[in-house]
């Protein structure tokens, strides 16, 4: 069962796959978040907008494990896994991609999917060490995966392509068709379409209600508004450290605080 | 060939094998896992100190030289146990050094280690007889082949050549298994292989133990050979003599690791002997450190990616047509289902 099937038949009172209550980071005396809370509902896209410094990515990065909170918690399907390591926390299902590209440069794209699944036969030393015979069998059903997602993403032409070699947008792609290969249950986006030319912009929002539509959960920080309304449903606003405002685009617009903060 | 030219040669050839297996232990931890290990050369060095003193015997008291841990083993066990303490070394400098600075700071802590592990090595006469070192090492199975002088080094330049290809084979299967994307991938973004699951302090750890037992054996076969061994033959400027081999040769790349090894440390070294002698003495020696670092410079700048770079490791599979430049090395999974 994948994991996109495991969410479907799960009971609709599990509501929430990610809950973060009042999370904080604090650097010296600067309050980069200073306690939020909000959920992040099964099967939705949930968008985290803000100006900038707003403690958005320090939010995501400590949802991640990539920073550590000063206090509060991180309930993914029910297990706090604030101040856990990164490695830990994608383990439980958490898959994300980087504001900044973080793809492998010096590997080739079907190689950057090939290393994402965790837990490969062939990926501890004694693994590696009793041979191909070992561990190939899995390595062909993950190339056939791989296979798949790259068709999907129409990234064929460029598969066995060094990724340094990728424009930046291919690069934005190429993170999300990895965090894809992990299966993960919440996947979380830092700005998917900064730096990306307006055609592949739309490509990669197609790609991304695709994923909500199979019923992948996901977390997206993003500064295109328009994109904002188009996927995400519920949006949290944050400004200085604080969620603002929660909801519909709709009541979001309506909401003066945010106008004043942030949309004016 | 004359016996000069004999003795020479097979000289030359057991130092090639040596910087081989070092330069394969240097790159899998820079060059697969992006690991500034500015400290290589003490590993080196532990394994050599271990196996001379598990060769030399037990110390005795008045003797020209004092060491600690003396035992009379046979071969191969000083080798290993060389390879064990270069690992054991590494394990500890690893601990210190891995898990919390970023890849910048370990370059600087490793360099530190260095500096001071030949401070102590140097004035603990106690420890391996410091700065005038261990001398007068046993060749193993010397006696017992009974070759001559020249014989047994062509037959220690036989034995040596096995333990390479036996490390190169240990190392193949290591990087050419999954475990070495894994390792390439905490190289090129340790954050987003953290975001995969992978553990980056694990991996980073496993690469580096494994090529601190590699700098161990090395040490070990050449001291074994040479029968000597000072803090002089090993201070940090050799490491860098390493580096240089890796980023002229290629790194990530087991086969530009080798040439680069000997391209630098045995051609390039090893031809300056022939330069006629001029200016103050040692002036070709410090002029040797000059270019080396120019070396490094000009690779560095004008080809990065050295003699024969690391290789796009190309997955044939129906419907996805190969495409960009570089060296191409196929695999066709509907005939030979095979990783490279």
């Amino acid at each position: 069962m994948t994991s996109v099937q495991r969410q479907r038949a799960a009971p609709a009172a599990q509501a929430a796959l990610l809950r973060v209550d009042d999370l904080a980071k604090s650097y010296g005396g600067v309050h980069a978040v200073a306690g939020v809370s909000f959920d992040v509902p099964r099967g939705r896209i949930t968008g985290l907008i803000g100006p900038n410094g707003a403690g958005k990515s320090t939010a995501l990065g400590m949802v991640a494990g990539a920073i550590k909170p000063s206090r509060g918690s991180v309930l993914l399907n029910g297990t706090n896994v604030a101040g856990w390591p990164s490695h830990k926390v994608a383990r439980r299902g958490l898959a994300r991609t980087f504001q900044q590209s973080s793809d492998f440069s010096g590997m080739t794209v079907m190689e950057n999917l090939l290393t994402a699944r965790y837990g490969q036969r062939g990926d501890t030393l004694r693994g590696a060490l009793l041979g191909r015979r070992y561990w190939r069998a899995e390595q062909e059903s993950l190339t056939a995966r791989a296979a798949d997602v790259i068709a999907r993403f129409d990234m064929a032409r460029m598969a066995n392509e060094f990724a340094r070699n990728l424009s930046g947008g291919q690069r934005r792609l190429l993170e999300i068709m990895r965090a894809l290969m992990t299966e993960p249950e919440i996947l979380l986006l830092d700005e998917p379409m900064a730096g990306v030319n307006p055609a592949l912009a739309e490509r990669i929002e197609d790609y991304l209600l695709q994923l909500k539509q199979d019923g992948l959960t996901m977390l997206m920080v993003e500064h295109e508004m328009a994109v904002v309304e188009r996927l995400c449903d519920p949006v949290i606003v944050m400004a200085q450290g604080e969620v603002l405002a929660e909801g519909t685009m709709e009541q979001i617009r309506s909401d003066q605080r945010v106008l004043d903060a942030y949309l004016n | 060939m004359s016996l000069a030219w004999s003795f020479y040669i097979s000289t030359v050839l057991v130092y090639l094998g040596v910087d081989v297996m070092a330069c394969w232990g240097l790159n899998l931890q820079y060059g697969y896992t992006g690991i500034l290990n500015f400290s290589f050369i003490i590993y080196q060095s532990a394994g050599a100190y271990t196996a001379a003193v598990l060769t030399l015997g037990p110390n005795t008291a008045g003797s020209f030289q004092q060491y600690i841990g003396g035992a009379n083993l046979p071969f191969p066990l000083p080798v290993i146990a060389g390879g064990i303490a270069g690992g054991l070394l590494s394990a500890v400098a690893g601990v210190i050094t891995l898990r919390r600075l970023r890849s910048d700071y370990q370059a600087m802590v490793f360099l530190v280690i260095s500096l001071i592990a030949t401070a102590v090595v140097t004035s603990d006469v106690g420890l391996f007889n410091g700065p005038a070192g261990l001398s007068l090492i046993p060749q193993p199975m010397s006696t017992a082949l009974n070759f001559s002088l020249v014989g047994y080094r062509w037959f220690y330049v036989g034995l040596t050549a096995v333990i390479c290809l036996i490390v190169y084979a240990f190392l193949q299967r290591i990087t050419s298994a999954p475990l070495g994307r894994s390792f390439r991938a905490v190289r090129d973004h340790e954050q987003g292989a953290a975001a995969l699951g992978k553990n980056v302090t694990g991996l980073r750890m496993t690469s580096f133990v494994i090529g601190g037992v590699i700098a161990g054996i090395s040490g070990a076969v050449l001291v074994e050979f040479i029968s000597a061994w000072s803090p002089g033959g090993w201070l940090y400027q050799e490491t860098f003599v390493l580096f240089t081999a890796l980023i002229v040769g290629g790194t990530a790349n087991n086969a530009g690791a080798a040439l680069g090894a000997l391209l630098v440390p045995v051609a390039f070294l090893e031809g300056s002997r022939f330069l006629p002698q001029f200016g103050p003495p040692g002036l070709i020696d410090a002029l040797q450190w000059v270019a080396v670092g120019l070396m490094a410079l000009i690779f560095v700048w004008f080809w990065p990616r050295g003699v024969l770079p690391e290789r796009r490791r190309i997955i044939k599979l129906p419907g996805l047509p190969q495409a960009g430049t570089g060296r191409p090395r196929p695999v066709d999974y509907e005939k030979t289902a095979e990783i490279r």
